[in-house]
């Protein structure tokens, strides 16, 4: 539904998105993702016709987002990160005169507008001035407007920035009933909830794609956990017996409180020792007061890749085209 | 086609109930209804003939002030407003053209400007009823100058609609589109009265009379003449400054 080649989009001098490529199937849901000024905004001007690019191409629902940007925005439905909405018009008036802008019908108008407020969980302000609204509400309506001519394929620019926990974990269940009948395309920097709404993840960093797979794929592949263990005893008696376990690959810090230590030690990919570490530690006859294994999150994953050196995130980079291939 | 209706149709509507044209309302005709009022008084005075008060009441102070300030006052917010809150974008990647959004705001503000004028012809009616002058206008002339005031107003909010799209700040749009009716209402005739020798050159003579849209008005509309020349001149002018905002507008489409 969505396939982008070679994007490239400079501002003058400053290169914001660089040689993007990517394609999105019909169905699917898929979370970008990219800290702040990696060019994810950028990308999804270009995707919505409101900017050109400056080479390469993208199609929108087959259509050329450069030469048909007209087909393309009927097939769109689009949350700008910021919802600018007319202060002066109640937030029915709003939405009708949007549904008139993107062509609903007149007969089908009353009922696509009141069903786009409920799935965006607005029924309850449609009276109210848009410009009285609060942000969460104010968010929604632009949920609502994205949603109002039932597009194929919704593009939503942080959707959940600036809005209280309640209001996020609403917006996410709304993305995931949606996600049934569109594809879409998800912005934003909070992992976690990209990591529950979405099937794959792209990670761009200044302004080039860094990785693409389902979330669960990239975490595994950050290969190391951390393990943690308290024991009611001095250190020396348990280093050595952790040492020797197979999977740790290093235990970096270590803390002695009197009769007790604390370990952190680093978990090779695949490595799940805690069982092991347990056994041994009661046939030692040691009192175990913690014990506890850190899986990767996609947090720890996206810092490696957008924090990281340069040299860190390439081969990272080059594993997920090869997975990519593999999944394709 | 159906997209230029709705645009105009919101913004017609964003006009309405906006304060700032009840306010222009207001003001103008409290100013104007005591110049009529002076007008109507003077006539009656001096035993003038009663046909000439309409072009009497073309030539107010109110009038003129009217027409250079406010253009730019209404169609100040038509793009920079949407830019500076950023609703530029969400309407132009909703499913519609450049044209439709630019016909469509310029479109709206004239009829609103238009309809400003019309209670000002709704007078010129109710003076010809027997409390008032009992007498009998010739609605020909008074058509007239009414459509040369539209073509001129219309060519100075297509203007006005430029200027907004040029940036995002809605009081500069305005003061641009001041200047620039300010300017055309006096400049041409500032120009050919202090240009000495070259302003009796036949082609400098021609374009000023042209651009003298206060000239033209008091020797053609005003006295009920149409002339095909000016009404192609201002349409010509209105069809200018809408390609410069489509021109504008798609200018961020330029990498």
């Amino acid at each position: 539904m969505i396939s982008v080649s070679e994007l490239t989009k400079r501002y003058g001098p400053f290169l914001a998105v660089d040689r993007l490529s990517f394609e999105i199937a019909r169905g699917e849901v898929v979370g970008f993702l990219g800290p702040n000024g990696a060019g994810k905004t950028t990308t999804i001007r270009v995707l919505t016709g409101f900017h050109p690019a400056s080479s390469g191409t993208a199609t929108v629902a087959g259509f050329d987002v450069a030469a048909d940007s007209l087909s393309v925005r009927k097939n769109l439905g689009y949350l700008p990160q910021e919802v600018p909405i007319y202060p002066d018009l109640r937030v029915t008036e709003y939405l009708h005169y949007r549904a008139k802008l993107k062509g609903v019908p007149s007969r089908e108008r009353r009922v696509a507008v009141e069903r786009a407020m409920e799935k965006a969980g607005i029924a309850d302000v449609g009276r109210k001035l848009c410009g009285q609204v609060s942000h969460g509400y104010r968010q929604r309506v632009g949920l609502a407007d994205a949603l109002v001519a039932n597009p194929p394929i919704l593009i939503l620019d942080e959707p959940t920035s600036g809005l209280d926990p309640n209001q996020r974990v609403r917006i996410k269940q709304v993305v995931r009933e949606l996600a049934n009948e569109h594809t879409i395309l998800f912005s934003s920097h909070i992992l976690g909830e990209v990591q529950e709404v979405t099937s794959r993840v792209l990670i761009i960093h200044r302004g080039t794609l860094r990785a693409d797979g389902p979330p669960d794929q990239l975490v595994a592949r950050t290969g190391v956990s951390t393990l943690q263990l308290g024991v009611q005893a001095p250190a020396a008696n348990v280093l050595p017996l952790l040492r020797e376990l197979p999977g740790i690959a290093g235990v970096p810090q270590v803390t002695a409180d009197g009769a007790s230590s604390t370990f952190t030690a680093v978990v090779a990919a695949g490595h799940d020792p805690c069982a092991e570490i347990g056994r041994r530690l009661l046939q030692a006859g040691l009192a175990v007061r913690e014990l506890r294994l850190d899986r990767p999150t996609l947090e720890a994953y996206f810092h490696a890749i957008t924090e990281g050196s340069e040299r860190a995130s390439e081969p990272v980079a080059a594993a997920t085209s090869a997975d990519a291939e593999a999944a394709r | 086609m159906n997209r230029l209706l709705v645009t105009f149709q919101k913004e017609l509507f964003s006009y309405c109930i906006s304060p700032v044209s009840w306010i222009i309302a207001v003001v103008f005709y409290l100013w104007r209804g005591f110049e009529v009022y002076g007008v109507v008084y003077s006539f009656d005075y001096y035993r003038a003939d009663q046909d000439l008060l309409p072009s009497a009441t073309y030539g107010l102070t109110s009038t003129f002030w009217m027409v250079v300030l406010v253009p730019g006052i209404l169609t100040m917010r038509t793009f920079a407003e949407e830019r500076r809150t950023g609703s530029l974008e969400t309407l132009m990647t909703a499913p519609v053209r450049d044209f439709e959004v630019v016909v469509g705001k310029w479109a709206a503000a004239s009829a609103f400007f238009a309809l400003l004028w019309l209670p000002s012809v709704l007078v010129l009616e109710l003076l010809q009823l027997g409390p008032f002058l009992d007498a009998d206008l010739a609605f020909g002339p008074v058509f007239a100058a009414y459509l040369g005031m539209f073509l001129l107003s219309g060519m100075l909010l297509a203007f006005g609609v430029f200027a907004s799209s040029l940036t995002d700040n809605v009081l500069l749009a305005a003061l641009l589109a001041i200047l620039f009716d300010f300017g055309l209402m006096q400049g041409p005739r500032m120009l050919a009265n202090n240009l000495g020798a070259a302003g009796q050159n036949y082609y400098v003579r021609e374009l000023l009379d042209k651009f003298d849209v206060m000239g033209n008005f008091a020797n053609w509309f005003a006295r009920g003449l149409i002339d095909t020349s000016q009404i192609a001149f201002y349409v010509g002018g209105v069809a200018f400054f809408l390609f410069l905002t489509g021109v504008s507008l798609s200018s961020r489409r330029i990498a």
